[in-house]
């Protein structure tokens, strides 16, 4: 089973914080600082889920995502938005147009995060 | 006397002085005429005696001749009857008259009388007053029969009186004296009439004059017979529609309608200078009023009568003008967008029904609302910015203590590391919770500072040791250049570090690694000049007025790339100019920046 995951954010502590509780949880995972490279890492690699950063700068979060589901590959891939906005943000109109998996409110528990690509996972499989 | 009675009457007055002075003339002219007359009569009644006395000479020689002396008696007696001598004589060579008509006085001596002597060629005579005093002139005319003298002839004549000349001019008086006073009086009454309207207007200019004054001036017109009574006719109705008018008002009413006066075009200069737009329009949505600023709002010199409605539909304002449904009184509100000089302004047209007296009508009020639109937008980037800078490090702070309590295989050096990180997210909330405070404070006005002496060598040196690590960090080339003597100076020393921290921090951010950064301290003109110069982005020409607002963030993506509150340069200037000192900055886009603290040294000359 594809344990790959792509954990994209401009801010590197929380980009090692989040890495590190994946990697605790048995994924393997891939970092970008921005959603261009992380488009570029997306196409060479194919992961089984994606967490990003909403507010990043060159390419938001939802512009990666948009992009992502244009390629065929990612589809139905499990994506994750991390924001630190939430309120501004409508959930309803992301999954219902982007297929956003989930919405993560900063401050969130890295845990959370986990648990809930642990669970998209186990829906795909 | 005339002059003194005025109640007289101007014409009367007129025709008395006519009258006065021409009866004068004529008297005169009757003396004159009377003295010349009697002259003239009394020449001739001399002239006609001497010719009837050379007439009685000859017929008293011839009877002389005929009968001697007897009957010259009789001849004389008819010669006086005739020519109405007083007497007649025949003077003998003796001095006796021989003959007299006076019958006593015959042989008696002749009497010669006393008086003034006349004279007649051969006859000679005298003029003497007689016993009643009446002027007699005697002639003598010697008488002479062949070469004999014979005596003398004697006459005595009245002198022809004034009273006589009277009577004889008395005949043709109608026709000398009649005429002149006829015509006096012909010039008396035509006088008269043609000072006839002058006469009214001076009794009634009397009247006036003798009137007290304040009591309403009573004038009436004239019956119309000359240009002089329709002038003054004129006149009349004149003062009249002007008494009737304004003047008729009191003081009072006067006063209340002046102020009342006053009120309204003070009102109305008051319309028209607000600086917020204000035009009326009427039933059809014609202007009808419309003040300075609308224009300035707009652009466009409106005048009174054009459409404002289609006006403002065309500028892409539909939606307040198109719908009636003002009918709950309530103002309708639009917005237009105009393109201004450095941006679009905005102005707020508010569209509200009005009762006017003259009918319905529509009340427009625009203001520019750019400004309000400006600081919403700040405001909105402000907390966009405040959300995502507090929730950044908290979501760290969470996600690494949520990580250190959870993991249970955890080593050591890892668990430093992410306190660590911890510890510096606490310290960025912390440096952006004082930011907050420092700006607010601002605002309140409350923001103080602390003068202390400073030795502003350490000062600077506190500022570089903070700031070499970023710089070695980013890879920029950093050089300060201080001057070898520093001035002690009274700062606040913590809060203008921050400030230095914070034009240098922007230096370090704002400028890509391989660029320069310098740190210039100098002394002149007593004042103490700190640049900072980088060769970093730069700043949009534009974007310059506003760089030192609150919470402004470039545009530029460059900028917003980077975290940043928008509050270091507000804060940084404030402090600044609560030093009496002036921050200012020179910028060219991708050529750098130089951000200049001026300061001035106190006690340095």
């Amino acid at each position: 089973m594809n344990k790959s995951v792509l954990i994209v954010d401009d801010n590197l502590a929380l980009l090692r914080v989040t890495q590190f509780a994946m990697e605790r949880a048995g994924f393997q995972t891939q970092t970008a600082r921005n959603g261009r490279l992380a488009l570029d890492l997306a196409k060479s690699t194919a992961f089984a889920a994606v967490i990003t950063d909403q507010q990043m700068p060159e390419m938001t979060g939802i512009e990666l995502s948009r992009a992502l589901r244009a390629l065929p590959e990612y589809r139905e891939c499990p994506i994750f938005l991390l924001t630190a906005k939430g309120l501004e943000l409508e959930l309803s109109r992301l999954r219902e147009d982007l297929g956003i998996n989930g919405v993560f409110c900063k401050p969130f528990s890295p845990l959370a995060v986990v648990k809930a690509v642990e669970d998209s996972m186990m829906t795909c499989a | 006397m005339i002059v003194r009675r005025p109640n007289l009457g101007l014409p009367r007055r007129v025709v008395t002085y006519h009258l006065l002075f021409c009866s004068i003339a004529i008297v005169w002219l009757v003396v004159g005429f009377l003295i010349v007359a009697h002259g003239v009569f009394s020449a001739r009644s001399i002239t006609a005696c001497l010719s009837r006395l050379g007439k009685v000479t000859a017929a008293v020689e011839l009877e002389y001749l005929r009968h001697a002396e007897h009957s010259i008696h009789s001849l004389l007696v008819r010669a006086k009857n005739e020519s109405h001598f007083r007497y007649c004589a025949l003077e003998g060579l003796d001095g006796t008259y021989l003959v007299h008509t006076d019958a006593s006085l015959v042989g008696s001596k002749v009497e010669e009388h006393a008086g003034t002597e006349l004279r007649w060629a051969s006859i000679s005579g005298t003029r003497y007053l007689d016993q009643e005093g009446n002027p007699i002139h005697e002639y003598r005319v010697p008488l002479s029969v062949g070469d004999r003298i014979i005596g003398a002839l004697r006459v005595g004549v009245p002198e022809p009186s004034l009273f006589a000349t009277v009577v004889d001019i008395g005949r043709v008086a109608p026709l000398v004296l009649l005429i002149p006073l006829g015509l006096v009086v012909c010039g008396a009454l035509v006088l008269s009439r043609l000072t006839n309207s002058l006469s009214e207007i001076g009794r009634q200019l009397h009247q006036l004059a003798t009137q007290p004054i304040g009591e309403p001036v009573q004038l009436q017109a004239l019956e119309l017979k000359d240009a002089t009574s329709l002038g003054w006719n004129r006149a009349v109705a004149a003062l009249e529609r002007n008494t009737n008018g304004e003047l008729r008002q009191s003081v009072q009413e006067r006063l209340q309608n002046a102020v009342a006066e006053r009120r309204v075009t003070q009102h109305a200069e008051i319309l028209r200078s607000l600086p917020d737009g204000v035009a009326l329009t009427d039933v059809e949505g014609r202007l009808t009023f419309v003040n300075r600023a609308v224009a300035a709002l707009l652009g466009e010199e409106l005048s009174e009568g054009a459409d404002l409605a289609s006006y403002l539909g065309n500028a892409g304002l539909e939606a307040i003008v198109n719908p009636e449904g003002t009918s709950t009184g309530a103002p309708v509100i639009g917005e237009l967008q105009r393109p201004g000089k450095q941006s679009d302004r905005f102005i707020r047209v508010a569209r509200s029904p009005v009762q006017l007296a003259h009918g319905a009508g529509q009340l427009w009020c625009l203001r520019d609302v750019t400004q309000q639109k400006l600081s919403d937008q700040m405001r909105d980037q402000f907390i966009d910015t405040a959300t995502h800078e507090l929730r950044t490090p908290l979501a760290n702070i969470k996600a690494y203590a949520e990580t250190l309590v959870t993991c249970e295989t955890i080593d050591v050096e890892e668990q430093k590391e992410f306190c660590n990180i911890i510890n510096s997210e606490v310290t960025r909330l912390a440096r952006f919770v004082d930011d907050l405070l420092s700006i607010s404070s601002i605002e309140m006005g409350a923001l103080c500072i602390d003068r202390q002496r400073v030795d502003t060598f350490r000062m600077f040196t506190e500022v570089l040791d903070k700031i070499e690590p970023l710089m070695q960090q980013k890879q920029i080339a950093f050089t300060s250049e201080l001057p070898e003597k520093l001035p002690e100076l009274q700062l606040d020393k913590d809060k203008f570090v921050v400030v230095l921290v914070n034009l240098l921090g922007n230096a370090a951010k704002y400028t890509p690694a391989g660029g320069q950064v310098t740190f210039r301290v100098t002394i002149e003109n007593s004042h103490l000049q700190c640049a900072v110069i980088d060769s970093g982005i730069g700043i949009e020409r534009e974007e310059l007025p506003k760089l030192f607002d609150k919470v402004f963030r470039s545009a530029d993506p460059r900028v917003q790339e980077e975290t940043g509150t928008g509050l270091g340069l507000s804060l940084a200037q404030e402090v600044v100019r609560m030093h009496r000192g002036v921050l200012t900055v020179e910028s060219e886009l991708n050529v750098g920046s130089t951000f200049t603290v001026t300061l001035p040294i106190e006690g340095a000359k």
